[in-house]
């Protein structure tokens, strides 16, 4: 049992970045990105291959990273500049089809240049025990990257001038135009910074399990799940979130069978909006626009 | 500093103002009065930007800022409080204060005068500003104007949704604002509020300028006191 809840929290940090990807997303642009996890793969294809080219694992997962980053950058610049111009539930749909149909031209194109491709990061070393538990090397790296950057995330939201300023896009537009900010620069930025966040996942999570090149559309799918529990506006709701549904994941696998989990995952979702639609810690209502 | 000739704006191709000329010298105090659906709020949202103008010209010191982005007019030095305040409802009074001196760092002197024309704000800077009373929420709209130490601050009906008494500390701290040499635009439907803080002020109706005048002049013209003062 306290196996499966420490696996759980450490699947969980993983989550919980994944989250704050795609709540930053819609809360900015009113755009749930479908092609999220799919970013996440394609870094990971960027890493396996620049790793088995001869370079260092880590200049590799940094340019994984920067490569997803560059994606989210090019999304906003490009295929999403129709869907702002389009109010309430247009928006919502016509940003669902497009990034729908970019999840399946990445994962297509990858399919496609490397069927078998993923990514698995090794690290060695003997277990360290916590709490009576074993945990891998691996696992324990990739919990505490997710746990600094999700630390230097709760300050760049909360503290610096630029953070707060995408808060208060997030909260009145008009107003953030108001004080001078420009919301589409904020946009642009947030999608890098939302894109480098799923490349990150991408190598936090191969030190623990494989990501393959068809594992994208659960990650998209636990991005969802993840914003839709924390709520809106909120990095430490997302943080929050993520833990808890990996832990709920990883003790119903452990009990029932992994098949459940996903169903115990949605089903969280679907609870959430029906009893509380601002999500754990968040400020709105999801279902605002 | 600022002027704005021959302007025409509105929606969906109909023209709801039209032929606006007006202009405002640095430290003046200038009132726009009008009836409700005069177009007051449509010439503001045209002059930041917040509406494409369908003709003429806006300039700030000379420069022409007709097609701005409205961000770019804010960082220029214009500060306009809309009637709907569009505070930050889930952050703080004091981050709220602190975002209108974005992108610096919230400035001591502009603190200052802030608490010093509403020092009710000083107690309330922890609260969330979307759990604050009307009369609070237009101080705090006020406020995070000021924090960017504007050239021009504009507001749209600053008396909406305040009880006469508070309308009326409204535009005594307008007043105490303009006494410290801040340029003022105000667009109010309440005529005396209007021309107790302005040195002059210009009459819209059905989109068009038709008087302008000091307040002396609006006051005694039979128009607008027939119109506006309720003055048969």
């Amino acid at each position: 049992m306290t196996a499966a809840i420490l696996d759980g929290i450490i699947l969980g940090l993983g989550f919980g970045l994944l989250g704050v990807g795609m709540t930053l997303g819609y809360g900015l642009g009113g755009v749930l990105n479908l092609a999220y996890g799919e970013f996440a793969v394609l870094a990971a294809i960027i890493v396996a291959q620049a790793i088995s080219g001869g370079i260092p694992t880590v200049l590799a997962a940094v340019l994984g990273i920067l490569a997803a980053a560059a994606a989210g950058v090019l999304l906003d610049l490009t295929l999403m500049r129709p869907v702002y111009r389009q109010t309430g539930g247009h928006r919502v749909l016509l940003g669902l089809m497009l990034t729908l149909g970019l999840a399946f031209v990445i994962e297509g194109v990858l399919t496609w240049r490397d069927p078998l491709g993923g990514l698995t990061i090794d690290i060695s070393g003997k277990p360290i025990t916590f709490l009576g538990v074993p945990l891998a090397v691996g696992s324990v790296w990739a919990a505490a990257i997710a746990l600094a950057v999700g630390a230097a995330l709760l300050v760049f939201f909360g503290a610096t001038t630029f953070g707060r300023g995408v808060r208060s896009v997030i909260q009145d537009e008009l107003g953030a135009r108001l004080v001078g900010i420009s919301p589409s620069l904020v946009r642009t930025v947030i999608f890098g910074l939302s894109g480098a966040l799923a490349g990150l996942v991408a190598v936090t999570q191969s030190m623990t399990s494989p990501v393959t090149v068809t594992g994208g559309f659960n990650l998209t799918v636990y991005a969802l799940i993840v914003s839709v529990v924390g709520g809106l506006d909120s990095v430490a709701g997302a943080f929050l979130a993520g833990v808890l549904l990996g832990i709920v994941n990883d003790v119903s696998a452990y009990y029932i069978g992994s098949y459940v989990s996903d169903i115990v995952l949605l089903g969280a979702a679907a609870l959430t909006i029906l009893v509380r639609p601002r999500g754990l810690l968040g400020a709105y209502s999801t279902v605002r626009r | 500093m600022l002027e704005v000739s021959t302007l025409a704006a509105g929606y969906l191709g109909q023209k709801v103002v039209e032929g606006v000329d007006l202009e405002i010298q640095s430290g003046e105090a200038v009132a726009i009065i009008g009836s409700n659906g005069a177009g007051k709020t449509t010439l503001f949202r045209a002059i930041v930007g917040l509406l494409r103008p369908m003709e003429g010209r806006v300039s700030l010191d000379g420069r022409d800022v007709t097609r701005w982005p409205t961000h770019r007019v804010a960082s220029a030095g214009v500060a306009y409080v809309p009637a709907e305040r569009h505070l930050f409802p889930a952050m703080s009074v004091k981050t709220n204060l602190a975002l209108g001196a974005y992108p610096r760092r919230p400035n001591r002197e502009a603190l200052e005068l802030v608490f010093d024309i509403f020092p009710a704000l000083k107690g309330r800077l922890q609260q969330h500003a979307g759990t604050l009373s009307g009369g609070q929420q237009q101080m705090v709209a006020v406020g995070r104007a000021l924090m960017s130490q504007p050239r021009l601050l504009m507001l749209d009906e600053p008396s909406t949704g305040l009880a006469p008494k508070l309308a009326k500390d409204a535009f005594e701290a307008l007043g105490n604002l303009k006494a410290r040499g801040m340029t003022l635009l105000v667009a109010e439907q309440q005529v005396p509020l209007a021309l107790s803080i302005a040195d002059r002020g210009y009459v819209l109706e059905n989109g068009h300028i038709t008087l302008e005048g000091t307040p002396r002049d609006l006051d005694q013209n039979p128009e607008v006191r027939r119109a506006y003062l309720g003055v048969a």
